[in-house]
């Protein structure tokens, strides 16, 4: 098979940009953490938690919200959507994990996670599941390449387990994204009450469930445009009103548990916590909402791009504005990223890019493109997904 | 309530900060049983005289310097920050590989060699105690250990060897908390009526007495009186139980899903 591609300057700019990131990494491996992070002894995560990995895992939400959408809700028109979906998560995961490496003092002892017994500990379980749910989505990708190559043998083992590990899957997947919260709320003097809740976990994981249809959403545009497919502008405006009941519900939720706890005074404070709570509600929230209950934007590319991609960003600040921005340790005592704390995240973030524009030009990932130079995808496999339709009835 | 749970042999220190005159012989010999580096001091580092600003990788106790008008006239309150070795400590309970755990005679310790590096301690502790020396390659955690080397040996914690007043006091905890509650009762005007630690976030080995309010001597106050690995706790023992509840819906309605899909396969309806 064919693993070469033309580089656009598209992938030329994400290949600048993970060089620069690969000089902000080697710094910070050659002169130690200090030498180019902010983060410090009253704010000792950051942005490379609150983006790199918090974020990160969020949007890898995809995979598994997909996947439940599909497999497990039985919303079989939007199978096409699971390749790229699971293609997503993977990547999400690698680079979180890849920020892990760099935002750990002692990366070199992260296995110790996997022999040590800590029940207590949010970040063991996180930790765990992680780990676990990185090796489902490699199990379950694996099936796109090794179809190609051809490796029957290995494909044939990976289909007979794919229901068990696709179970495990979404299992794990419900199980980390909460847990993330579980993380926050240890610390409830340090939180801003707007953020600190004891539901913490419900809302990481309900956020997270709502920014897999964003990104799918997302994706499956960015991907007719650059692949020079048409968008199945049918199935986009069907998952927009999911994702619109989703943001609706998860807005539901975040304001009823702020009034529950009896913090909705916060909201209307004189304080840059206020500020960034409203930006976080109303550009992440209420505008993404009202855009996607139109049917006019639902039915648009540019409509759909936007309020999609509000959803993503309100997402990212949710996860900033409890990890970081939400965060008072002591009033001497501040903190905002680095240049080379940002450079890293964005070489990880262009890697993650550059990976999927290559996969998704060498490997029958989206049902609309068909790699070049390669044979036709076997007929037996008509559905495209991780296990077409028809392989399920044999 | 936090008394109950105290193991018969833990220890705990009492930090009378009505009887310190900031002379910070605590800190010098802190450093010097730590092995910790000098630092390059100058006055006015941090409130008045008070020097450094604030506990870091090499100092694990710190003397502060706080301006207080008492009766009339502005005065010199000294207080003294150092890690708290909690009851129930949030720092251990979030470490997901064990390196910082609690012994029986009370100190909460770090292993270095267990030690991966996420500073989800730091995140935890209520006090802000454990801090981080970032510039290293091989980067640890730092604080207080309480001596749990000395105490391992039968020897009280260097900083409660020296101090020339007093004002640290180290013994069984129980005998502790009745001798802060002898010195309040024996001396109201001197003290307050508060043992900060008593029941600060379920209880400390550290107990501290003061003649004024603790936040005005640069203490954090209004922390919960109830253990604080408890709020994750509540969620992470349903860990187990959840997952198996969601496989099994998962995989039913999965099932349920296949199943519908053949029989529309076999009548030539799917989609």
């Amino acid at each position: 098979m064919n693993w070469r591609i033309r580089l656009t300057w598209w992938d030329n700019s994400l290949l600048a940009i993970m060089a620069l990131g690969a000089v902000f990494g080697l710094v910070r491996f050659a002169a130690g953490i200090g030498s180019i992070a902010n983060i410090n002894n009253a704010y000792p995560w950051g942005w490379w938690v609150g983006y790199g990995i918090m974020t990160m895992i969020a949007i890898g939400a995809v995979g598994f919200t997909m996947t439940a959408l599909v497999e497990i809700l039985g919303v079989h028109r939007y199978h096409s959507f699971l390749r790229p979906a699971v293609l997503m998560g993977l990547l999400c995961y690698t680079s979180a994990i890849t920020m892990l490496m760099v935002e750990l003092g002692r990366p070199w002892k992260v296995w110790l996670v996997l022999v040590s017994w800590a029940p207590t500990s949010a970040l063991y379980e996180v930790g765990w599941c992680a780990f676990l749910y990185l090796t489902v989505l490699a199990l379950e990708f694996a099936q796109v390449p090794l179809e190609r190559l051809g490796w029957s043998r290995a494909l044939g083992i990976l289909r007979v387990i794919y229901i068990p590990i696709m179970l495990l899957g979404v299992t794990l997947s419900h199980l980390h994204q909460s847990s993330l919260g579980t993380l926050m709320t240890l610390i409830p003097h340090k939180v801003n009450v707007l953020w600190w809740s004891d539901n913490l976990p419900l809302l990481y994981l309900f956020s997270a469930m709502m920014a897999g249809p964003a990104l799918a959403i997302l994706e499956h545009l960015a991907a007719a445009r650059w692949l020079g497919f048409a968008p199945r502008m049918d199935l986009l405006a069907g998952l927009a009103r999911i994702e619109a009941w989703v943001v609706g519900l998860f807005l539901a939720f975040q304001m009823s548990d702020l009034f529950y706890r009896g913090a909705a005074d916060a909201m209307l404070s004189a304080s840059w916590f206020a500020v960034s709570f409203w930006v976080e509600i109303g550009f992440g929230l209420l505008l993404p909402l009202a855009l996607l209950l139109m049917p006019e934007v639902r039915e648009s590319r540019r409509g759909l791009a936007t309020a999609c991609g509000l959803v993503l960003a309100g997402v990212l600040l949710h996860r900033l504005n409890v990890a970081v921005i939400g965060l008072r340790v002591r009033h001497w005592e501040t903190y905002v990223p680095s240049i080379g704390e940002i450079g890293i995240t964005l070489g990880i973030t262009a890697a993650a890019l550059f990976a999927f524009g290559w996969l998704a030009r060498i490997l029958p990932i989206h049902e609309e493109f068909s790699p070049p130079q390669t044979s036709p995808r076997p007929s037996a496999q008509p559905a495209g997904a991780l296990q077409g339709a028809k392989g399920i009835l044999t | 309530m936090s008394t109950a749970t105290v193991k018969p042999k833990a220890k705990a220190m009492i930090q009378d900060n009505t009887r310190c005159i900031g002379c910070r012989a605590c800190m010098v010999a802190c450093k010097s049983w730590n092995d910790r580096p000098e630092d390059k001091t100058d006055f006015f580092a941090g409130e008045g005289y008070q020097n450094p600003r604030d506990l870091d990788a090499n100092n694990y106790t710190l003397i502060t310097f706080n301006e207080v008008v008492t009766g009339e006239k502005p005065d010199w309150v000294f207080g003294r920050q150092l890690c708290m070795h909690c009851e129930h400590p949030a720092c251990a309970s979030a470490c997901p590989t064990t390196a910082m755990f609690k012994t029986d005679l009370g100190p909460v310790v770090f292993d270095e060699s267990r030690c991966i590096g996420c500073r989800a301690c730091m995140q935890a502790c209520p006090f802000i105690i454990p801090k981080y020396d970032y510039e290293s390659f091989a980067p640890k955690i730092h604080k207080c250990t309480f001596c749990a080397d000395r105490l391992e040996v039968g020897l009280e914690p260097a900083c409660a060897t020296v101090c020339p007043t007093g004002a640290i006091s180290f013994g069984d905890r129980d005998d502790m908390v009745t001798e802060a509650k002898r010195r309040i009762a024996t001396a109201p005007g001197t003290y307050i009526p508060e043992i900060y630690g008593l029941e600060e976030v379920g209880g400390t080995s550290v107990l501290h007495l003061s003649s004024v309010p603790f936040e005005k001597i640069g203490y954090i106050t209004g922390l919960p009186k109830t253990a604080m690995p408890d709020l994750t706790h509540r969620w992470l023992r349903a860990t187990a139980p959840v997952f198996a509840v969601l496989y099994a819906v998962f995989g039913a309605l999965n099932w349920i899903v296949r199943r519908r899909m053949r029989r529309q396969g076999h009548e030539g309806e799917h989609t």
